[in-house]
């Protein structure tokens, strides 16, 4: 597999009849699906693209895997990530890039990049991905296929390996809305083991029904804050997307989100405070390479020599800012300010919210980058998230999906949809009306 | 602190406690687990006490109940809501290197327990009691035996994830005997509500902070209250690994022997965490580097805040010992004494009312408090050890207040023979020919008595009365003992001088 899409191709029946629990009649029978490598599997390595769980073999499922397994799906894979989650680009993989089968050449997007990129290559029909600030919407839009974050708890997160855990969600990749929101059907749902899970069922039959390309007297909302930053032919791209709608019977204005200016670096602290301490527990005692370094049997020094050779230098930039933002005397200068700031976003949005039914942006400012160009520079790679990260911050449902290619350079476009809490029938109705041409 | 030399009379102690209790429930804080203890290691766990990646808290509502029961008995402050927090800091026994607990929205705040102390009645303030998860535990194999020293450890998760509520007390003991009284008491309420068991090994962990203040630098006149600034002042150690009441006041009166005789010899007292060697009787110098901890606090987004407002009022607490003690005294008039052995744990209170419903309350209480407790405590027995055979001991009660025996017997043979034999009462009765003899019996003997001693009859018709002595013996010995001497004394007496 010269992209490098998968970690692991080990196949998962959800059919085989050694599992009770499936279905060989189940919603997604014969549908094979490709599952983000920080999504536990059982007895198949789960390594969150890190050397760090290289030889990691869960004993469990993520509640998500057993709904796949009851509605007959076959897993095919695990797919390439960028380590833990924290990238944009899937190049921070202890596994090496993974190539974007749209744009070769160029990265898939992260960090869900290999899910992305297996739905785009066709090895697979369907994805699962997790959101944390982005990850599931800028890969579906590097990679020119349909990706939903979930509202969050609408989606278990139990044995996702955790990142920002008060950020994430596990969420689909389809090929099509309709594909993307039937898989948003099987794992959607409350679930006792994750109690931040709620009961928010579709008001509708389903949300593969919601995918009726209905958009008429629908309101858009353009927040003009992330138009912005964008690239001038990504702007163009985006709003040939808006035109398109608004001529099947949507109408657009555009409205102000003035915390999002805040929201990167907002999302950063929080992201980075909750990884350092879900990380902690790579130690060495039970995860991790051995380590070749005498430590002299000082166990503090054994689980720094681990820490140090078992993850990757953008994790250790995380954990060691998450550290720094959460210690007595900054804590309040910048994670306390980092929740205010939060609280601030998710105002905005539900005042936004309350006059448009959606909202609508380009997922990214910019096209796929090359591989390799935005490696050297966090910053940048930071700063490219901006679109997505408030999203996270307002807990809020969102989708991007194709809205057509750059006129410069002919590489995908995203658009991405946000709509209020548990809205996502809302959003795939929406979305699905730019499939209809 | 500059060296002060002073006497040891101007010195006072203050001391402050965490204390670690285990909460009994059937499950554990966060996951499905069993809290039994087993012997095989890691047995009773999961994915989510393990720390697995992925894995998630799910917050086992009975740890919170017995957290509100704790609350109100204590007459805390309980919150609208209550949350957790991570509490950020490595150690191999801690599975995911946080410990979840809460912190500045403890379930319990601004509490208080009524001691006494030498029969002063003393009010401790409980600062705040919180819930939080236990680690699982280490064993250090071979060389040193310490943590840095031994040439291996085993790590053991059976207990992590066991709830643990912490209660942290103020300042407010002066001397190592009230830290006794009050954990005495702490855990006296606990088993009242029926969240906490003293056997379970490790259920009671303590934490002492103690310093020493010369009584001129606090401003009061009353030595229960200390100006923050003093106790800032003093260098304090904290004293851990202490595991029950009877070891925190060894601990404490060695801590404060040491601190003491360092002022008056003119030395500094170093501000450390000490261990407390329980089989050595000595705190030791932990050695590990004293900065102050930083443990990086911030919400567990995994556990959403909970309502308990209306706990509190749903669930209701058992008559606590201190009120059941003022009952005991009242209803059944009995010494404050006797009241507080009877209540000493809720089982001993529970079987006293039971038996005193029954029979006289003194004779009751003289059979529970002291008979009772006075052989279980020489066997280092406790009342729970004989739980299923309470019933025997009511019959043992019933044989005594219907004079079937006498209380001599009861007491010094068949309670013995029950607690060493495992024989019931009516058992031990009739294989040791306990049973009181009959009037028409101790006759009979009397007579004959007379009949087969006829020089003992004739000595005592001739004026010698200790012959008597003699006759009594023997029907004493007819009986097997079991007549009272004094009657058979008598009826020798009307027989011979009939
Ligand atoms: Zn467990």
């Amino acid at each position: 597999m010269a992209a490098n899409i998968f970690i692991t191709d080990e196949r998962i029946e959800g059919d085989d009849t050694e599992n009770e629990d499936a279905d060989a009649d189940g919603p997604l029978a014969g549908r094979t699906v490709a599952v983000k490598d920080n999504i536990s599997t059982k007895g198949v390595a789960t390594t969150c693209g890190s050397a760090m769980l290289e030889e990691y073999v869960p004993p469990y499922d993520a509640t998500v895997i057993s709904r796949l397994k009851e509605a007959g799906a076959t897993i095919v894979g695990k797919a390439n990530m960028d380590e833990f989650g924290m990238g944009s680009t899937t190049e921070t993989s202890a596994f090496g890039p993974t190539d974007n089968p749209a744009a070769p050449g160029h990265v898939p997007g992260g960090s869900s990049g290999g899910s992305a990129a297996a739905v785009a290559a066709g090895e697979a029909d369907l994805a699962l991905g997790s959101d944390t600030g982005g990850s599931i919407r800028c890969p579906a839009a590097f990679c020119g296929v349909v990706g939903i974050k979930p509202t969050y708890g609408l989606v278990s997160r139990y044995g996702l390996v955790a990142y920002g855990n008060s950020l994430e969600q596990i969420g689909p990749f389809g090929e099509t809305v309709e594909d993307a929101a039937a898989l948003l059907d099987v794992i959607a749902g409350p679930d006792e083991r994750d109690a931040t899970t709620r009961d928010a069922a579709p008001d509708g039959e389903s949300y593969a029904a919601a995918a009726t390309g209905d958009v008429d007297g629908l309101t858009i909302g353009v927040p003009t804050e992330l138009l912005e930053g964008a690239d001038e032919d990504v702007v163009d791209t985006f709003w040939d997307a808006i035109a398109d709608l608004e001529a099947q019977g949507a109408e657009y204005h555009e409205v102000s989100l003035p915390s999002v200016e805040h929201a990167v670096e907002a999302y950063y602290v929080i992201a980075m405070s909750e990884a350092s301490s879900n990380l902690a527990r790579f130690d060495g005692v039970r995860y991790g390479p051995e380590t070749e370094t005498e430590t002299e049997g000082n166990w503090n020094e054994t689980f720094s020599q681990v820490r140090k050779d078992g993850f990757g230098d953008e994790v250790k930039r995380r954990i060691l800012l998450g550290t720094y933002a959460l210690s007595a005397g900054y804590h309040d200068k910048y994670y306390k300010k980092a929740q205010d700031a939060r609280a601030w976003v998710k105002q905005d949005f539900d005042e936004a919210l309350s006059e448009a039914d959606v909202l609508a942006s380009p997922t990214m400012p910019v096209t796929p980058f090359e591989q390799g160009e935005s490696l050297d520079d966090p910053l940048q790679m930071y700063l490219a998230d901006a679109n997505t990260v408030p999203v996270n911050l307002a807990d809020l449902p969102a989708i991007s999906v194709p809205a057509g290619e750059s006129d410069a350079d002919g590489l995908p476009v995203g658009l991405q949809l946000v709509g209020p809490a548990f809205g996502e029938e809302r959003l795939i109705r929406a979305a699905s009306a730019l499939e209809f041409e | 602190m500059t060296a002060q030399t002073v006497q040891q009379g101007d010195l006072v102690t203050v001391i402050g406690l965490e204390v670690h209790v285990q909460l009994e429930t059937d499950t554990k804080i966060f996951c499905g687990c069993s809290t039994d203890q087993t012997d095989e290691p890691n047995e009773n766990v999961c994915p989510v006490c393990l720390g697995l990646p992925g894995a998630l808290p799910v917050l086992n509502e009975g740890a919170v109940e017995a957290a509100v029961k704790i609350g109100k008995a204590i007459d805390a402050d309980i919150p609208e809501e209550t949350r957790f927090h991570r509490k950020n800091y490595y150690y191999p026994d801690l599975p995911k290197n946080f410990q979840i607990t809460q912190y500045d929205e403890p379930i319990c705040a601004d509490g208080d327990l009524e001691i006494s102390v030498e029969g002063e009645r003393r009010t401790v303030t409980i600062e705040r009691a919180h819930l939080e998860e236990d680690p699982g535990s280490l064993q250090h194999v071979g060389g040193g035996g310490g943590i840095d020293s031994a040439d291996y450890t085993l790590v053991n998760y059976n207990r992590a994830g066991t709830p643990l509520m912490e209660v942290v007390t103020a300042p407010d003991f002066r001397s190592p005997g009230e830290v006794r009284a009050f954990l005495a008491e702490l855990e006296e309420v606990l088993e009242y509500l029926g969240v906490f068991d003293a056997e379970r090994d490790g259920s009671l962990r303590i934490d002492a902070n103690l310093s020493i203040i010369p009584e001129d630098e606090i401003e009061s006149d009353d030595v229960t209250e200390i100006g923050e600034e003093a106790l800032a002042a003093a260098n304090r150690t904290e004293v851990k690994n202490i595991s029950s009441h009877k070891g925190a006041e060894k601990a404490l009166a060695y801590e404060e022997t040491r601190q003491k005789n360092a002022i008056q010899r003119g030395r500094a007292v170093e501000q450390e965490t000490r261990h407390w060697d329980e089989s050595r009787g000595i705190t030791v110098s932990m050695r590990s580097k004293e900065e102050e901890k930083d443990y990086r606090y911030f919400e567990e987004a995994d556990l959403p805040p909970l309502r308990v407002s209306h706990w509190k009022d749903e669930i209701s607490i058992p008559e606590l010992p201190s009120a059941r003690r003022e009952r005991f005294q009242d209803e059944y008039t009995l010494s404050e004494e006797a009241a507080s052995k009877l209540t000493s744990t809720k089982q001993v209170a529970d079987f006293y009312e039971d038996v005193a419903q029954e029979f006289d309350p003194d004779l009751a209480a003289t059979w529970v408090a002291d008979n009772l407790l006075g052989e279980l405590n020489y066997r280092d027995m406790e009342i729970t050890g004989i739980e299923s055979r309470l019933d025997e001991v009511t019959r043992l009660v019933e044989l005594v207040a219907t004079d079937e025996i006498t209380a001599k017997n009861a007491r010094e043979t068949v309670l013995r023979s029950m607690l060493d034999d495992g024989r019931t009462p009516d058992e031990v009765v009739a294989e040791e020919g306990l049973g009181k003899t009959g009037e028409d019996e101790v006759q009979q003997a009397v007579v004959e008595a007379i009949d087969e001693n006829p020089d003992a009859v004739a000595d005592y018709e001739s004026g010698d009365d200790g012959a008597i002595n003699f006759l009594v013996g023997q029907v004493m010995q007819k009986t097997g003992g079991s007549a009272d001497p004094g009657d058979v004394n008598q009826l020798l007496r009307a027989e011979l001088n009939d």
